[in-house]
């Protein structure tokens, strides 16, 4: 029983495995590649210089460095905003919890382009449109749930005991912030700021409604280069798309597992 | 050393049907041991909580010294608060744990460093700074928070039940260290607990809270020996109460007529009272003695509890010194000594 438990469990791993990583596979051998011609299973020659002139280009660059730059941002506010509604929801029992909870996951639901255009007439008359800040804000409204969700099962299992304890010690509420709060939720706010990154970064259509063009963000030169169909610079951009999450989600792993990182907070008798 | 006042202090929470706590008038006396005692739910932890400042009161004032404390804030009231948990910081390690209440007063490197290692003796245990808090026991948990307690010297000391987490035998050898260091130090100390033994281990005076308000308060023996009324009776192991009919040095009950200490003048209902210890059973008639049956027994080890039905009624006698053992179903005859019995409210 437990064999066949087993084999099934390494099968459906490596199935995982294979399914993951065959579109990176498929983009490394096209990026890479400078011949590759039928019968050949695999190129005959390899370069990195597409690789090169593509991160070279100025676009792909300030493509790059905005997508860089709203990610962190957006993941920054999302913390700012989330966090006080995540311990709210986390440690308060109130009347109509229910109900907020349901508000804060509303916009995982709702279709991007009813958001997106209601927002495009707003952020119009603000002047917002066109602007890092306007597509940071817009990012917020997909990240936000993520956050707020994340820190709020992390604070469900919270102890504020902990903060009293320091308070008594003499501690002022910044001190107990920064050196109690922080420290122990330390690897929920990790992952919050993981899924904040993650999402900000993959956004297409929100970025393409409120940035109009002017806000070239990795996916939408993606986007755009896709309609070109040169393999080879898909395949270059495609893994630059991907590169960053997995060198953050690779710098961070320790921290997502809750043996690793995670510190043994009990729930209150 | 800081006296403490409580005066007419009332908190009531939000959508709770009664208050935690109602009027409560009280005064620990500075260096006093001080034991708040109750079952769960008499808001004895609430106390602590408004004298530490993480809650405030709806009504009364705490006074420091004479001196109100209410606009104060908690990190800077000088009342440390120490709970059931330890809650020593688990990202720090022991070092660092006692040192937290000097170092965010900002406190010098080599004033901490001696500091540290001058409350790891008090505490009994030196040469641990560098263990983290998950490698060590429940016990030393506990004294390490202890340390980080008394290490910014407070002016006041509560202890929310710190020790009923612990084995028995951790439990008393903490209440003995607990007990000296207070006394070292000379802190003045709350201390909340439901343990009655407890209680009356460690406090110079205890109070007996119930319902939210203070039933007794006073030095453990007279509480236990000769509890002031029937509530505070009951919460310290007394069943057996005799209610009747006081003329002078005698009070008349269904069960005959009693001798009591000490006589009155007036004629007047009177309940007496009297502990599980002090009745003794006797196979002959004797004096203040009434007639029943075991209808029950215990053997406890260090004494047996018997329960006796005489008419009305179960009488519970705990008997130290059996000079015969009772089987179930003996008569037996149950003696009230006058010199342990007790007037009650």
């Amino acid at each position: 029983m437990q064999h066949i438990s087993r084999i099934t469990f390494h099968a459906s791993r490596i199935t995982l495995y294979v399914l993951l990583l065959a579109p990176i596979a498929v983009f490394l051998l096209h990026a890479f590649s400078v011949r590759w011609f039928y019968p050949q299973v695999v190129p005959t020659e390899w370069t990195v210089e597409p690789f090169l002139r593509q991160l070279g280009t100025p676009r792909t660059r300030m493509a790059l460095v905005s997508s860089l730059q709203i990610g962190l941002l957006t993941s920054g506010l999302a913390l700012l905003v989330g966090y006080p509604a995540a311990r709210t929801l986390g440690l308060r029992e109130f009347p109509g919890k229910g109900l907020a909870f349901l508000l804060v996951f509303l916009p995982t639901v709702m279709p991007p382009v009813a958001i997106g255009i209601g927002l495009n007439i707003l952020f119009l008359r603000l002047g917002l449109t066109g602007t890092v800040l306007g597509v940071t804000l817009v990012h917020l409204v997909p990240v936000l749930p993520y956050v707020v969700f994340t820190l709020a099962s992390v604070f469900a299992r919270y102890d504020p005991n902990f903060e009293h304890q320091a308070r008594v010690l003499g501690a002022s509420p910044a001190q107990i912030f920064f050196g109690v709060t922080l420290p122990l939720i330390l690897p929920g706010m990790l992952v919050a700021t993981l899924f904040a990154f993650l999402v900000s970064w993959s956004q297409y259509l929100l970025t393409l409604l409120i940035g109009g063009g002017q806000v070239i963000t990795l996916p939408i030169l993606l986007f755009s280069t896709v309609s070109g169909g040169n393999p080879t610079t898909i395949s270059v951009l495609s893994l630059l798309f991907v590169a960053p999450p997995i060198l953050f989600i690779l710098l961070t792993a320790r921290y997502l597992t809750s043996e690793a990182g995670g510190y043994e907070v009990t729930v209150r008798g | 050393m800081t006296q403490i006042e409580l005066d007419n202090l009332t908190r009531h929470y939000p959508r709770q049907p009664v208050p935690a706590i109602r009027d409560i008038t009280l005064t620990v006396q500075p260096g006093e041991l001080l034991a708040l005692l109750g079952p769960s739910g008499s808001g004895k932890s609430t106390i602590l909580k408004l004298i530490a400042g993480i809650e405030r009161p709806d009504r009364g004032d705490i006074r420091f010294d004479g001196q109100s404390i209410r606009g104060i804030p908690a990190n800077r009231r000088g009342a440390t608060l120490m709970f059931q948990k330890a809650y020593l910081f688990p990202f720090l390690n022991v070092a660092d744990n006692i040192a937290f209440g000097l170092k965010v007063k900002g406190a010098r490197r080599n004033t901490i460093r001696a500091e540290v290692a001058r409350m790891l003796n008090l505490v009994e245990l030196p040469g641990i700074e560098r263990k983290y808090p998950h490698q060590l026991s429940g016990g030393e948990q506990q004294r390490v928070a202890l340390a980080r307690a008394l290490v910014t010297r407070p002016r006041v000391l509560m202890l929310d039940e710190p020790l009923s987490s612990l084995d028995t035998s951790v439990r008393h050898t903490l209440q003995e260290a607990i007990r000296r260091i207070q006394r070292e130090t000379g802190v003045t100390a709350l201390l909340v607990t439901h343990d009655l033994s407890e209680a009356v281990a460690m406090s110079d005076r205890t109070v007996l809270l119930l319902d939210g308000t203070v039933a007794a308060c006073a030095a453990p023996r007279t509480l236990f020996q000769r509890p002031p009324s029937r509530a505070v009776a009951r919460f310290v192991g007394v069943s057996t109460f005799l209610e009747g009919h006081l003329e002078r040095d005698r009070l008349c009950t269904h069960l005959g007529p009693f001798a009591v200490n000490p006589a009155t003048e007036a004629t007047r209902p009177a309940i007496f009272a009297i502990r599980p210890e002090h009745l003794r059973l006797c196979a002959a008639p004797d004096i203040n003695a009434v007639p029943g049956v075991v209808a029950d027994l215990l053997y406890k080890g260090e004494f047996t509890e018997y329960q006796v039905a005489v008419n009305g009624g179960i009488v519970r006698v705990r008997d130290y010194q059996p000079q015969r053992s009772y089987a179930g179903g003996d008569p037996v005859h149950v003696q009230f000594p006058p010199e342990h019995l007790f007037e009650v409210e």
